[in-house]
């Protein structure tokens, strides 16, 4: 049963984590049913990423979406980063962990929500004047 | 597109800063890495999405090397949820291409909240 669980957990998870939405944000939630220790679902979810974000990233390719252009700005001090976030997780208590991860998915939540509620309001004040905008599934330019 | 001075200094902070908790939470980076990517370099959804693995991907592979390093990966359900997750993101990578609208993102956003409150119990 347990493996079943891992394996459909991990499916819904990469699910979003290939549309890059957030795989990881979703699995830890989801494996934490699971009574593991916190540390060992964050390791499942950092391992269980890298075969999927490679495959993923295939596909992307493909299909002209990825923009790579400034990346590095980005890669770089993120890099650096992790490592040291890695070690303090390493030298960190689960519980201490959990909370961590429970604030930054209500955090996470909240924020994306608030967004996602805009946006639809920006749309239905806009939509009396645009007509096919939105529903435009044509090839557009990655930058506006 | 030219990078302002200032645009520099806002990604270098907050990349910083999802680098730390992609470690320290092991993920959580991506969702960071998508809103620079839209917000300071431009990018349309669709791509601000896809770019954003190609961000991630490193930071993952550092970090999962000290989560090893450190022997605090148990493989057995680790193996077994990466076989689902590679699955589902193919289903995932290919959906994304015909992904249109608002929706996923607001159930997106419910999904985290209620994840939120069941880790605090």
């Amino acid at each position: 049963m347990q493996t079943f669980l891992l394996i459909l957990f991990g499916f819904l998870a990469g699910i979003m984590g290939g549309m890059g939405m957030g795989g990881g944000t979703l699995l830890v939630p989801l494996l934490s049913f699971l009574q593991l220790p916190q540390r060992t679902i964050q390791g499942a979810n950092l391992i269980s990423f890298l075969p999927m974000c490679c495959v993923a990233l295939g596909f992307h390719a493909k299909n002209k979406l990825l923009a790579p252009q400034h990346i590095g700005w980005l890669i770089a001090p993120a890099i650096v980063m992790s490592v040291a976030g890695a070690l303090a997780a390493n030298a960190a208590d689960n519980d201490i962990l959990r909370y961590c991860y429970a604030a930054f998915l209500l955090a996470v939540g909240l924020w994306q929500l608030v967004v996602a509620v805009r946006f639809e309001l920006r749309r239905k004040a806009q939509l009396p004047r645009s007509d096919a905008k939105g529903t435009d599934n044509s090839p557009q330019p990655p930058r506006s | 597109m030219d990078l302002s001075a200032k645009n520099k200094w806002i990604l270098l902070i907050f990349s910083a800063a999802a680098g730390f908790i992609n470690g320290f939470l092991g993920g959580g980076g991506g969702v960071i890495a998508v809103a620079l990517l839209l917000s300071v370099l431009k990018l349309h959804q669709k791509y601000a999405q896809a770019t954003a693995l190609l961000v991630v991907l490193p930071l993952t592979a550092v970090s999962a090397a000290v989560y090893i390093f450190k022997d605090s990966v148990d493989w057995i359900p680790t193996l077994w949820t990466t076989l689902g997750v590679v699955v589902g993101g193919i289903v995932g990578a290919l959906a994304l291409n015909r992904l249109k609208g608002n929706v996923a993102k607001l159930i997106f956003a419910l999904v985290l909240i209620a994840g939120g409150v069941k880790m605090f119990f």
